[in-house]
């Protein structure tokens, strides 16, 4: 027999048993679909991560009093230190930093003209911006003045958020401010009006993109800091003393203060991508397994009720090897039928995914929408990946139909 | 033209034994013992016989006496205790698995009693399925096994599916089938067994064309002593020994 007949064979039978085939394949395209969807989300997160880290100057530390976390930006207050301008100064002075740029954080509601929305503010000296972010481009006016208290600049995302159809704001709009703390008296509110008087483009950082920048002074009253700074940017001189200013900040604040780089960051997040992705990897793989052990099943059914027609081949002089063929093509069948068909459904159910899965950041501001990212090489290894589990799950029952005694199995009822 | 030619290689085939008085099967000293659970069964004993091209020969004997055992045994189904047989004048039991399967397509065709028909496909395919296995190309096996299904009164349900024929089809189409690769030997299980008797008639009738018109070499098993009687010689079985064997 030539293969186009085997293979002719091999799909008559399946469609022969349209039911358990449909089946089947619905199993291969469920392990498919969901390493296909597993793979294109963390991809989509990994290069979101690193898009996060490009766009920070390769000599910058972020210090932080107390202990500092890798996995985000909080910090142990225990044994931690206030950190103030007799800090900044004396950070400012160690060998090897070229600047010391305090900042304020935190998150306010907005409102203009009636429509609100959460944001994050980061208060900093504007003009120091650029030693954070080397990149940053305005798309409409500009920075603010120094002790400009009324003015604020805005991210593309607090302009344009995910969703929607017009812009939140523009360029001259004052927007209203409401920030709330609280101490020992109780919970208290503090408003304030800005005018937008600088539009950032897109930087690609999301911490940025979603943020409402404002002047140092404004964000201590508004934020109701006292002085007292959240993180301090340090600018070592050049990107190879990074890791001696680190050194000099331990030696000099032990524990109190707490301080990483961008580098340190990313290699921990992506550690920490990298296991999870190892997971839910094994998870897919397990899917797909369970396909396998389904088509084994299948072919083993369907090899005992074909018994007497495998006897019946053998009678007119099928050879072992062809009848072993015809098996192991209806499951490279359903491996390929369902592998496509995984793949599809994987990418359309990666994309749909991902808009459920936006997540709204800890500080405010707009929801952040991680696209996946579909490689062609990863979705091709899948594709073989599942063709190859089938096959292989399809070479017991057909070594077992291929060996069959063709009397015994013509006298099988 | 090519399709004529054909035509005539079809014909030819069917008649190309006509004049040819050879061995076509020869069984010598065939012993077959299972052992089982109940003990040790001698199925067939030191049975020896030849049947030349052309003959119709039937089996005869009750039940276990040992008749299925050689039609299995001849058709290189099963392989025996001892003995050789020849068909062709080769030792089938000296080939490999291959080359026995290679031997059952080419030089053998089975009819059983049940048809054993693949009921997914049609009549057509099941008939050029043996041809297809040959290596035939599609456009011959298309050709011959059409031709055949003519010759058997049976053309007009090549399109049809095997299960919603009667029986009497489904037994041309098996017939038919075996003639494919115009096989040395045909055998026949109880090939009227599952037939009422009007139609096992015809069933028979057609064999016996088959092998008076078309000269084919026939072994059929049987029990029904009066279609035995009408075959050109009849071998009788009884405990797995060859009680007589007749020319009728």
């Amino acid at each position: 027999m030539n293969p186009k007949d085997i293979f002719l064979l091999a799909f008559e039978a399946l469609v022969d048993r349209k039911v358990r085939t449909v089946l089947t394949i619905l199993m291969v395209v469920l392990g498919s679909s969901l390493v296909v969807i597993l793979n294109g989300l963390s991809a989509g997160q990994a290069a979101f991560l690193e898009q996060q880290f490009n766009t920070l100057a390769a000599n910058v530390l972020f210090v932080g009093s107390g202990q500092r976390s890798f996995s985000s930006f909080a910090t142990s207050t225990s044994n931690s230190l206030i950190i103030n301008n007799v800090v900044l100064a004396k950070i400012k002075s160690l060998p090897n930093v070229s600047d010391a740029i305090p900042e304020y954080t935190g998150s306010v509601q907005m409102n203009v003209e009636g429509n609100t929305q959460r944001a994050s503010i980061t208060s900093i000296d504007p003009s120091k911006l650029v030693v954070e972010l080397p990149n940053l481009q305005y798309v409409d006016g500009s920075t603010i003045k120094p002790g400009d208290r009324s003015s604020a600049i805005v991210g593309d995302t607090i302009v344009n958020p995910p969703g929607a159809s017009t812009p939140f704001l523009t360029l001259g709009e004052t927007i209203k401010a409401t920030a709330t703390y609280s101490d020992s008296s109780g919970s208290h509110t503090v408003v304030k009006n800005f005018v937008i008087t600088g539009i950032l483009k897109p930087s690609g950082n999301a911490g940025i993109d979603r943020s409402v920048i404002i002047n140092l002074d404004a964000g201590n009253e508004l934020l109701h800091k006292l002085n007292r700074y959240d993180q301090i940017i340090v600018a070592a001189t050049t990107p190879d003393d990074v890791d001696t200013v680190q050194g000099e900040l331990t030696s000099t604040f032990g524990k109190t203060l707490g301080a990483t780089t961008p580098k340190a960051l990313m290699a921990v997040r992506v550690q920490a991508a990298s296991g999870n992705n190892a997971f839910i990897l094994m998870v897919g793989i397990i899917a797909l397994v369970v396909g396998a052990v389904g088509i084994v099943t299948t072919l083993y059914n369907s090899v005992t009720e074909r018994i007497r027609e495998i006897g019946t081949m053998k009678a007119i002089g099928a050879q072992n090897t062809e009848i072993l063929a015809l098996f192991i093509v209806e499951a490279a069948l359903i491996g390929i039928i369902g592998a496509s068909l995984g793949t599809i459904i994987g990418i359309v159910g990666g994309y749909i995914l991902s808009i459920f899965t936006t997540t709204s950041p800890a500080g405010g501001g707009p929801p952040i929408h991680i696209p996946p990212i579909f490689v062609p090489m990863d979705l091709i290894k899948v594709w073989l990946l599942s063709l190859f589990l089938s096959v292989l799950a399809g070479m017991y029952p057909a070594w077992k139909a291929s060996k069959l005694s063709p009397m015994v199995a013509l006298r099988r009822e | 033209m090519k399709k004529n030619t054909q035509n005539l290689t079809v014909e030819k085939n069917m008649e190309d034994e006509s004049n040819d008085n050879s061995i076509a099967l020869r069984v010598e000293n065939l012993t077959k013992i299972y052992n089982t659970s109940a003990g040790r069964v001698v199925a067939l004993d030191n049975a020896s016989f030849s049947i030349k091209k052309g003959e119709f020969v039937s089996i005869v004997g009750p039940s276990g006496s040992g008749k299925s055992t050689i039609l299995n045994l001849v058709g290189a189904l099963d392989r025996p205790s001892s003995g050789k047989i020849f068909i062709d004048e080769v030792d089938i039991f000296s080939l490999t698995d291959s080359e026995i399967a290679t031997m059952r397509n080419r030089s053998i065709g089975f009819i059983f009693q049940s048809f054993n028909l693949i009921n997914r496909t049609t009549v057509h395919k099941n008939v050029k399925l043996p041809g297809i296995i040959a290596g035939m190309s599609n456009d011959v096996a298309d050709y011959r096994a059409m031709k055949i299904l003519e010759a058997l009164d049976i053309a007009g349900k090549a399109k049809q599916k095997p299960v919603n024929l009667s029986g009497g089809q489904q037994q041309r189409v098996a017939i038919a089938r075996s003639l494919i690769n115009n096989p040395t030997i045909l055998l026949a299980d109880e090939p009227t067994g599952n037939l009422d008797t009007k139609t096992g008639d015809d069933v028979f009738a057609m064999m016996k064309n088959l092998s008076h018109k078309f000269k084919r070499t026939i072994v059929m098993v049987t029990h029904n002593p009066e279609l035995a009687e009408s075959t050109d010689r009849s071998i009788y079985l009884r405990d797995g020994r060859i009680e007589k064997d007749v020319v009728n």
